[in-house]
């Protein structure tokens, strides 16, 4: 018998045992690891109606974000500018440009151009821009440089452990009011200068003016 | 989704399915690997070759398809963002606007603050500007905005009455409108009647004048079934000029209510709540109490708040008047001597010497039901009484239409009516049932209906035209004390449906129809201002200042009184005489509000039971008559037979039986049809609300199933709701401390926190660092139990109703319930003798004399949750604020936290409530849907070829879905929830103030900024939210006082909702003065709490025939 059953076959079992488990275990850790926002979201770049450039507009030329999101700091929710807003520059530039057509006819008719979403939350987070934007929580943090893109991709995954990590230390984000919108701010050049200001202005501004580490549900979700 | 492949040959449309990528992408590979698994090519499976080939494309095939699913399928699909091509000025996406606004209601308008939410209205709140308000609304107020939605609404304007109805446009509809006023153009309107409800629109008024002026020929009628003008008549009879009479509860200190439930069933209700609960809401025992003396049939709220309560046949409150009156020294002629009514002397000669002693600040007030007589020996009283211009402020009031139904239909029989038209009222349903209302109304040759459903009368009529909402039109209203206050549109109408005003105009042919223009045309009348800036302050705050009814002084004429004395004499109810009482519902008015869920669902203040009004007994008659509960009886007077469903209420007088009207209605909708019995073939006009001589008749062995949704009545001596009286109160200030179970010993050897809560409360180190500490407190000295609260949770935390079988489940969603719990006079319940079954609550003799507490019960918010410790998967957890919050996302359903929660508060999704069919609502009752057939098949079956069989259209969800609240999750079927105080009112105050804060520190949420919705909604101001670490707090100084305590103190939860205890304030002169009968209980149970011996230390003795009086007359 033993010629058709070598002697390491008894260790078969044990061996299809842990080469199984390993398996499992190899495909819970990259499926955990892997189909999160991190992997799936992040680089999702649509092709917009419009061929708007973040890089021209923010980047190039400087305008202020807050100059077409105009109620990010009134509102839960930071507006995409109505198509009235981008005539007020281009009924002078660029005022006959084909790219601009659809903006021009929705100015004229009210109908509005149909933006395709990149950014999104679940319908169960309650994300609130005022309060971020207002407390020292610039745009670049959620957003990315958008003042580099042509077209807007997804740059930060937005998970909820990307939230918890602010969250739980924000005062490794926080910067003074008037930078909010400069998105290439830093408070140096150099980086571990920049680390050193970061942590004292950080924990001064979360001091002063009493910010929460908000990791309770209840911040987010109602 | 199962999908069955499509068999014809038209080219596919829809999806495509393949079996590889290589068969979409039609490569060679594929064709072969076809032809190869061809049946005819059979040999080839020989071939190891192939067969290996087979294998290599369809793993690649399904690899391929693995990274397919990945690249796009798991995708979330595109959404587009849509900005407006113009931007709107003013308006911030993603913020709510408000707009002052009023509910018109019969005698007046309740002030309101909408709130709309990008163009759609979603929450009503009371107007806290207006002068004396304080915010609170009533329930019909805060259902009103489910109206506004209802799937079941008409919906089209239509022509042909029966089955001749046909759709037809607005257009063709106006122009019969215009036609009707080219045709009595030119006859001055002669033949034209016009039959509305009351309301108390100055704009209204004005056209009717215009239209007066136009058509003097035209007739004008008023009706509603609940006839609330009574007052005004009586006071323009007794002293002779054209006043109504305004009842002062906060000023009055003794107050004596005839069958009046002025703090339910009664007009006006808030109002008179809130000025009520506003002498009772004491903090120290001299602060003193008003007293309430209630002598009713039925058991009302204002019953239960009474401080002293008799209990007669409503036939016989006018000998109770009548008595009253005597003693104070008014000449009531033989209505006392030739009594034939027993009557508790001592107790009608203690309260009159009460009022006496008081005169000036006492208050005796009658109920609409009663009749005139009732009302005129009241008149007389309050002269008596000096309270005439005190709590009984006389304001010039214009005379109001006095022609009814009753001259309707005298006319239309007389066959002088060409052309009716109704404009609201219901009269097909709820016509007093002697004027046999169906067959007159036909006697009009055109028969035009403005009806906010296609109902009963809609139904009868030749055009039907619908009504817009309230919140869809422009009107203007005065409210109780004449204040004029705008009816302003927050939405355009759903439906094209016209306004009241807009449509008489048409009808009249005005020239002016825009109600717009005609409300500020009144309103520049009014005030003498018509400018821009007073028109837009006017709907800014919401009324216009110095608008109220001018205070006037009149004569009392003693003459008045002869109607009175005049009155026929009552008898004794009895076995064979029994009286019905037909009462206004405390949920659907008149039937108004049939085909409102939230009011169908929400509990009767007394009875609990939902979803239908049923024939309330006493025990005494229902032992009498042989019926118990649920068994359907036959009610006939007069030739006239109703049905109903019996129902043994504590504390009702004997053989009088009370029915709320409003059910029964046939067309409605599909939430309102079916629900209840109509008892309005009862209602007639020669007996009014209380009808006599009604003989009972048990059909045989009928059983009607009834929904309650508080099966328990007693409190079982628990400490649960705390009660005593002044002389308690003033004795012991900390009774309700004393009430708190004793706490065990402390164990030798230990050390720290005494007595220590049995679960962990994870929020000791966390509330350190935290800005807030959230808490409540809710004093039961202001709950009165209207349930305004219950609504208004429900509107503001998108709560579904579940309907009628569901509830008897016990499977309600209301995050927020009121407890009433009835307690007896010990003396006469024997405790622990015999374990009783809920059903047999009924048949224990305790019940017959009863007083009532309510609390309303919600989430605790304990510090150390129960909750918390027993959920496995961290669903429920606390937050650094205090508050026990749900993350809906994590909960998987177990129910363990519903199970551990000593209060009973948690709410579990058992189906997909948001979704679910109106079918659904009301049954029927089957124990399970394995052996359930609906329509000859079986559920299953049905279940199985359609899954979404029993779920909302998608254009019934699309409507009800505008009135959810974006801020509140709306929960799916398998999901824990429960009451958040409103955290996204809380969330929402603190990013407010944080964003106001900016730079600063300045992020703690001043006291009073957040309300929660069941505080701002609560007519009394019962309810208090705010920050119990800031000690300066309302809610802080609330908890202070010396009668708040915890519920269920001894598990140590530690909840942050307590309550302040309920003080009573009897008169130690009565004969049925005690305790407070749960108070007794208590001490039956526990002990004396103060210690000493036996109770009494504080009372005076019990004279042994005490509670004597409310045995009752019969």
């Amino acid at each position: 018998m033993s010629a058709i059953f070598p002697k390491w076959t008894n260790k078969l079992p044990l061996m299809v045992a842990i080469g199984g488990l390993l398996t499992a275990g190899a495909v819970t850790a990259g499926v955990w690891y892997y189909f999160t926002p991190k992997y799936f979201r992040v680089g999702y770049q649509p092709i917009q109606p419009v061929a708007f450039s973040h890089a021209t507009h923010a980047g190039q030329l400087g305008v202020d974000c807050r100059y077409c999101h105009s109620m990010v700091e009134k509102s839960w929710f930071s507006n995409i500018p109505s198509s009235s807003t981008c005539m007020n520059c281009h009924n002078q530039v660029l005022k006959d440009d084909p790219r601009l057509a659809l903006v021009r006819e929705s100015a004229a008719s009210g109908k509005p151009i149909p933006w395709v979403q990149i950014h999104r939350v679940p319908d169960f987070v309650y994300f609130n821009h005022s309060v971020h934007v207002n407390r020292g929580i610039s745009c670049v943090e959620c957003h990315g440089r958008i003042d580099q893109m042509e077209e807007v991709y997804h740059a930060k995954p937005l998970s909820m452990s990307f939230c918890l990590d602010c969250h739980n230390n924000p005062a490794a984000k926080v910067r003074p009011a008037d930078k909010i919108t400069d998105l290439g701010w830093t408070p140096s050049e150099d980086p571990n200068v920049a680390a050193q200001k970061q942590a004292t202005f950080g924990k001064k501004f979360v001091h002063d003016f009493r910010v929460e580490s908000l990791n309770n549900c209840s911040a987010c979700h109602r | 989704m199962k999908t069955i492949p499509p068999t014809d040959t038209t080219p596919v449309t829809g999806r495509h399915y393949w079996r590889g990528l290589d068969q979409l992408a039609d490569t060679p590979e594929f064709k072969t690997f076809l032809e190869r698994e061809f049946p005819a090519n059979a040999s080839e499976l020989t071939d190891p070759v192939s067969r290996r080939h087979f294998v290599k494309i369809m793993s690649a095939s399904f690899a391929l398809a693995g990274i397919g699913l990945g690249a796009t399928g798991c995708r979330r699909p595109e959404d587009k963002l849509l900005p407006f091509g113009k931007a709107a000025e003013g308006f911030i996406h993603g913020t709510s606007q408000f707009f002052a606004t009023a509910m018109p209601t019969r005698g007046g308008a309740i002030p309101l603050v909408a709130k709309s939410y990008e163009g759609r209205p979603i929450k009503v709140e009371g107007n806290s500007l207006f002068p004396g308000g304080n915010g609170g609304t009533d329930r019909f107020a805060q259902a009103s905005i489910l109206n506004l939605y209802d799937p079941d609404r008409a919906t089209r304007f239509a022509k042909g009455a029966g089955k001749d109805r046909a759709s037809i446009t607005s257009g063709e509809a106006l122009e019969a409108l215009a036609g009707i006023a080219n045709k009595f153009a030119g006859n001055q309107g002669a033949g034209l009647a016009l039959l509305g409800e009351r309301t108390n629109s100055p704009s209204r008024r004005r056209l009717h004048q215009e239209i007066a002026k136009k058509l003097p020929q035209a007739k004008w009628y008023l009706y509603d079934a609940i006839d609330s003008e009574i007052h005004q008549r009586v006071a323009t009879k007794a002293f002779g000029k054209s006043v109504k009479p305004l009842f002062r509860y906060d000023v009055a200190d003794t107050i004596l209510a005839l069958d009046c439930d002025f703090i339910g069933g009664e007009e006006d209700a808030h109002n008179s709540i809130r000025q009520f609960t506003g002498k009772r809401k004491i903090e120290k025992p001299e602060d003193g109490l008003n007293r309430l003396y209630a002598v009713e049939s039925l058991f009302t709220l204002t019953g239960v708040n009474a401080d002293h309560r008799l209990r007669v046949a409503a036939s016989a409150v006018v000998q109770v008047a009548a008595a009253i009156a005597a003693e104070l020294g008014v000449n009531v002629g033989t209505l006392v001597s030739s009594s034939k009514v027993e009557l508790d002397k001592k107790w009608i000669a203690e309260c009159a010497k009460d009022l006496k002693a008081t005169g000036g600040k006492s208050l005796v007030v009658a109920g609409v039901r009663q009749p005139m007589a009732v009302h005129l020996i009241v008149a007389a009283i309050n002269e008596k009484l000096g309270n005439i211009g005190k709590t009984v402020e006389l304001v010039e009031a214009p005379a109001a239409i006095s022609a009814g139904i009753s001259e309707l239909a005298e006319s239309l029989n007389k066959g002088e009516v060409d052309t009716l038209v109704i404009t609201g009222a219901n009269p097909v349903y709820n016509a007093p049932a002697d004027l046999n209302w169906t067959a007159t109304q036909r006697k009009a040759k055109t028969v035009v209906r403005l009806g906010y459903y296609e109902d009963e009368t809609g139904a009868a009529s030749d055009w039907h035209i619908p009504l817009a909402h309230y919140l869809e039109s422009w009107n203007d209203g005065r409210t109780s004390d004449g204040t004029l206050v705008p009816v302003q549109p927050l939405i355009a109408p759903l439906f094209g449906g016209l306004s009241d005003l807009e449509f008489m105009a048409r009808l009249a042919g005005l020239t002016e129809t825009n109600p717009n223009k005609i409300v500020r045309a009144t309103f520049a009348a009014m005030t003498g201002d018509s400018s821009e800036a007073a028109w837009n302050k006017f709907l800014h705050d919401g009324f216009a200042a110095g608008t109220a009814m001018k205070k006037t002084s009149a004569s009392w004429s003693s003459s008045s009184l002869n109607e009175a004395l005049a009155a026929p004499t009552v008898t004794a109810t009895s076995k064979d005489n029994l009286e019905v009482v037909l009462y206004r519902d405390m949920k659907l008015d008149d039937g108004r509000y049939a085909n409102n869920g939230w009011l169908q669902e929400l509990p009767d203040p007394i009875t609990k039971i939902v979803w239908d009004n049923a024939v309330l007994v006493s025990r005494k008659t229902a032992k009498a008559l042989g019926v118990e509960n649920g068994d359907v009886v036959e009610l006939s007077v007069g030739g006239k037979t109703i049905k109903g469903a019996i129902w043994t209420q504590p504390g009702m007088a004997d053989f009088s039986l009370g029915i709320a009207l409003g059910y029964g209605r046939e067309q409605v909708g599909r939430v309102g049809v079916g629900t209840g019995f109509s008892a309005y073939p009862l209602y007639s006009t020669k007996t009014g609300y209380i009808v006599s001589g009604v003989s009972l008749k048990k059909v045989g062995g009928e059983k009607y199933p009834i929904s309650c949704t508080q099966t328990h009545w007693s409190m079982e001596g628990r400490a649960i709701v705390r009660e005593a009286n002044l002389q308690q109160f003033k004795d012991h200030p900390d009774f309700a401390d004393k009430m708190n179970a004793a706490v065990p010993p402390r164990p030798e050897g230990t050390t720290g926190e005494w007595p220590k809560p049995i679960y962990p409360n994870p929020l000791d180190e966390a509330k350190k660092k935290a800005h807030h500490q959230w808490g409540m407190a809710i004093d039961l000295n202001g709950c009165v139990g209207c349930g305004t609260c219950v609504v208004a949770c429900q509107s503001e935390n998108n709560i579904p109703i579940v309907g009628k079988d569901l509830v008897a489940r016990g499977r309600e969603m209301h995050w927020l319930r009121i407890d009433r719990y009835y307690s007896a006079d010990p003396k006469k319940r024997a405790w622990n003798s015999t374990f009783k079954k809920e059903e047999d609550q009924q048949f224990d003799e305790w019940i017959d004399d009863v007083q009532a507490v309510n609390q309303p019960m919600l989430c605790q918010h304990c510090e150390a949750a129960p909750c918390e410790s027993v959920c496995p998967v961290n669903a429920t957890v606390h937050d650094q604020e205090g508050l026990n919050v749900m993350a809906y996302n994590r909960c998987v359903g177990t129910r363990y936290c519903s199970n551990n929660c000593p209060y009973k508060v948690r709410r579990f999704n058992y189906l997909d409530f948001n979704k679910r069919s109106l079918k659904e609502l009301k049954g029927p009752f089957y124990p399970t849907t394995l052996l359930h057939s609906t329509e000859g098949e079986w559920d299953l079956s049905r279940w199985w070829k359609d899954q979404n069989a029993g779920m909302r259209q998608d254009d019934e969800w699309d409507l009800i879905r505008m009135l959810k609240n974006p801020d509140v999750t709306v929960r799916m079927r398998g999901v824990m929830e429960k009451c958040t105080f409103c955290i996204q009112r809380i969330e929402g105050a603190k990013i407010a103030q944080k964003v106001k804060a900016g730079e600063s520190g300045d992020v703690v949420v001043p006291d009073g900024t957040i309300k929660t919705a069941c505080e701002q909604a609560c007519p009394a101001g019962a309810i208090v939210f705010g920050n119990i670490a800031d000690e300066n707090s309302r809610v802080a100084k609330l908890k202070e006082r010396q009668r708040n305590y915890s519920v269920l103190d001894f598990l140590e939860t530690k909840p942050r909702t307590t309550y302040l205890a309920k003080v009573r304030n009897p008169n130690p002169a009565m004969p049925d003065y005690a305790d407070p009968f749960t108070f007794e209980e208590f001490e039956k149970q526990n002990g004396n709490p103060f210690g000493g011996h036996g109770h009494g230390e504080s009372a005076p003795a019990h004279a042994e025939p005490a509670h004597a009086g409310e045995k009752g007359a019969h």
